[in-house]
């Protein structure tokens, strides 16, 4: 990294390190390191292995939306559906795989019956909300804005439906372990999830002709048409990708909480953008990578976890997040500016 | 062009969220008898003026093609300064002062996004959380409970009016006069139609733009005020995610998210949209857990209608140059 730039004695020099830091796409990764340090002077706790094994735990479900949206993002769409696929793939999964009369229940196979089910939730919402953008030409904002409030609102009826209680339990040992296990001595198993997903996302935009073609898409939608891109399959499948993605990250949390929960993942939609955002991947389209959604991820997780380990009221906990990402996107407007001037 | 049916059949797609409202409201009523009498029709304006308030001024940010998800923090931090600090307060002072502390309010959001050029999404989403935090602090994480003026203020009707709708109807007055009568009006149509375009024709588009922010925030916290009056407590959740439900009503009116297109009567018409359905279901005794379903399929009917009707005067209008990709 440039930060030992900064320390050359001549003035032009260091200006120049400075511009370079600013203008690195490692900087949101040094924002979260300078972060981490200066917390460590306060909270020692938090560079204690558990605190970090959290972080990482912490991560992992978030990420896997995160990536997700990344591809929605790049076209220059957004999926405000995601918590609410979180919600229904978590109860649709659950009331399969659930011991108290799950739909596969006692045929041997239920783990995968419901791994299967929780993923078909994803794809059918994200094909919804993707032939809808792209055949019916509707703002995505809409289209997301109102699958989330039908899909949230469903979630909670449907778990209504199967049980007296909030939640469906009694979830099978094997699936649980999903989102608990650990492996490699207290490694996550949802790390190893994590990087498959984030590898393939990787993979597709960086090694792929759809890769190409997401970024030539979100960049401009005319100019990729002309060129023979086929814009609206291109805008369609980034669409089934993010369900895809939130599908899994229920999954993952629904392991972890043991219960199948219609009130899942509810407050992590603005996280999820938040965190893209900030990592630089743009609103506006054409411009994204994972690398940059997993540090955006990583600054916010690890400031969600500062903040939790000292103590502080839910009040300061808002204001203090809130301040930090202004102050990323500020830093990113400035980056902005810098790279205009040239 | 093609004939009759052609015509008749653009007809239907230019007024489709009106005859949604009347299908609604037929059906409805012939569901309920409690539903088509006048109590009903003034209670469901009644209930629908803070988020009418609050998305009106919210019409103002998507016109120039902006977008501000502070409100509901806003709504919330008015609500928790009124009914924390303005105690002893006469009400001619205190809601004034409300109206204020929502403009700097709007006003923050205003000058991060014009002078410090950060994208309208980001900032209002911290200020989102910034404005929640603070409000938190204020009222310490319990019920916040209004002082009696509120609560009168709440209670009242006039000429057989409730005081909400007086301030949903100066509100609504007010934002057409000024979108529709004044130069203002005029440049944040054409900021939001072109920003480049406008700024060549000399409009400050950065005043325009920091303007209808404030405008924005004076609504919300007017919309909290208004909401506050009625509720009679605000509790942490007071306010939250309300920016949902006011796009809502500002896109089923007809308001474009990329700017340029929309009013303030569309606004209107889709909050009080959105409460005819919400009273209706309550009305015919329908399972709660449905409400959410009905309204979410309500709202996208309107706005799918509203894109076809685009893409088919698109069809029309269009030269036959080229094959469209696929």
């Amino acid at each position: 990294m440039t930060s030992t730039d900064v320390t050359a004695v001549s003035k032009p020099r260091a200006q120049a390190g400075w511009k370079r830091l600013l203008l690195s796409e490692y900087l949101v990764l040094v924002l979260t390191v300078f972060y981490f340090a200066v917390m460590w002077t306060i909270v020692p706790e938090i560079a204690t292995a558990d605190t970090l094994l959290d972080i990482l735990r912490a991560m992992m479900p978030l990420l896997v939306v995160a990536i997700g949206q990344t591809f929605v993002l790049i076209v220059a769409g957004i999926d405000l559906s995601a918590p609410s696929i979180i919600a229904m793939a978590s109860v649709v999964g659950a009331s399969v795989l659930t011991g108290d009369g799950g739909y596969a229940n006692g045929t041997g196979f239920e783990i995968i019956a419901g791994i299967l089910a929780f993923i078909a939730v994803g794809a059918v919402i994200g094909t919804f909300n993707g032939l809808c953008t792209t055949r019916f030409n509707m703002p995505s904002f809409i289209v997301t804005l109102t699958t989330m409030m039908f899909f949230s609102g469903a979630a909670i009826w449907y778990t209504t439906v199967h049980t007296d209680a909030s939640s469906i339990g009694n979830l099978p040992r094997g699936f649980i372990g999903i989102g608990q296990g650990t492996f490699f001595g207290g490694l996550p198993f949802s790390l190893f999830v994590v990087l498959v997903v984030g590898g393939a996302a990787h993979f597709i935009l960086s090694r792929t002709v759809y890769g190409r073609w997401l970024y030539a898409v979100g960049l401009n939608p005319r100019a990729a048409a002309v060129s023979g891109v086929p814009v609206r399959r291109v805008i369609f499948w980034a669409f089934v990708i993010s369900g895809v993605c939130a599908a899994i990250a229920s999954i993952l949390y629904t392991g972890r909480l043991e219960t199948g929960t219609p009130v899942l993942g509810q407050r992590i939609l603005l996280d999820v953008i938040g965190a893209a955002v900030i990592g630089g991947v743009s609103l506006f389209g054409g411009k994204g990578k994972i690398l940059w959604t997993i540090f955006g991820v990583l600054f916010l997780t690890v400031i969600d976890k500062s903040l939790q380990l000292m103590g502080l009221p839910i009040a300061s906990v808002f204001a203090i997040k809130g301040s930090i990402i202004l102050a990323a996107a500020v830093i990113d407007a400035v980056r902005h500016r810098v790279l205009v001037r040239g | 062009m093609n004939g009759y049916r052609n015509r008749f059949a653009m007809l239907a797609l230019q007024n489709a969220p009106l005859l949604l409202f009347a299908v609604l409201v037929i059906v409805f009523g012939l569901m309920s008898d409690r539903f088509l009498t006048p109590v009903n029709f003034l209670n469901i304006i009644n209930q629908s003026s803070h988020i009418a308030i609050i998305a009106i001024g919210m019409t103002f940010v998507l016109l120039i093609a902006g977008i501000d998800l502070s409100v509901g923090a806003n709504m919330y931090l008015s609500a928790a300064i009124l009914g924390v600090f303005f105690v002893g307060m006469p009400p001619l002072v205190a809601f004034p002062l409300v109206a204020v502390l929502g403009l700097a309010f709007g006003a923050f959001n205003g000058f991060m996004i014009t002078q410090l050029r950060v994208a309208a999404f980001i900032t209002t989403l911290s200020t989102l959380f910034i404005g929640r935090g603070i409000a938190l602090y204020f009222s310490g994480n319990k019920m916040v409970p209004f002082s009696k003026d509120v609560l009168t203020f709440g209670r009242t009707a006039y000429l057989g009016i409730p005081s909400a709708i007086w301030v949903f109807a100066l509100v609504l007055i007010i934002a057409l006069i000024v979108l529709k009568m004044t130069t203002f009006g005029r440049q944040v149509y054409a900021v939001g139609a072109d920003p480049d375009a406008a700024a060549k024709a000399g409009i400050n588009v950065r005043r325009v733009t920091f303007a209808v922010y404030c405008i924005c925030g004076v609504c919300a916290a007017v919309g909290g005020l208004v909401s506050g009056s009625q509720v009679a407590v605000a509790s942490s959740t007071f306010g939250f995610q309300k920016e949902f439900p006011v796009i809502a009503a500002a896109v089923l009116g007809g308001t474009s998210l990329f700017g340029g297109r929309g009013g303030v009567l569309g606004t209107v018409f889709g909050a009080v949209l959105i409460q005819t359905v919400e009273n209706g279901l309550v009305m015919t005794n329908a399972n709660p857990y449905i409400y959410p379903l009905v309204i979410s399929v309500i709202i996208f009917i309107a706005v799918f209608t509203d894109s076809s009707r685009t893409t088919v005067l698109e069809r029309l209008e269009r030269r036959k140059i080229r094959v469209e990709p696929d």
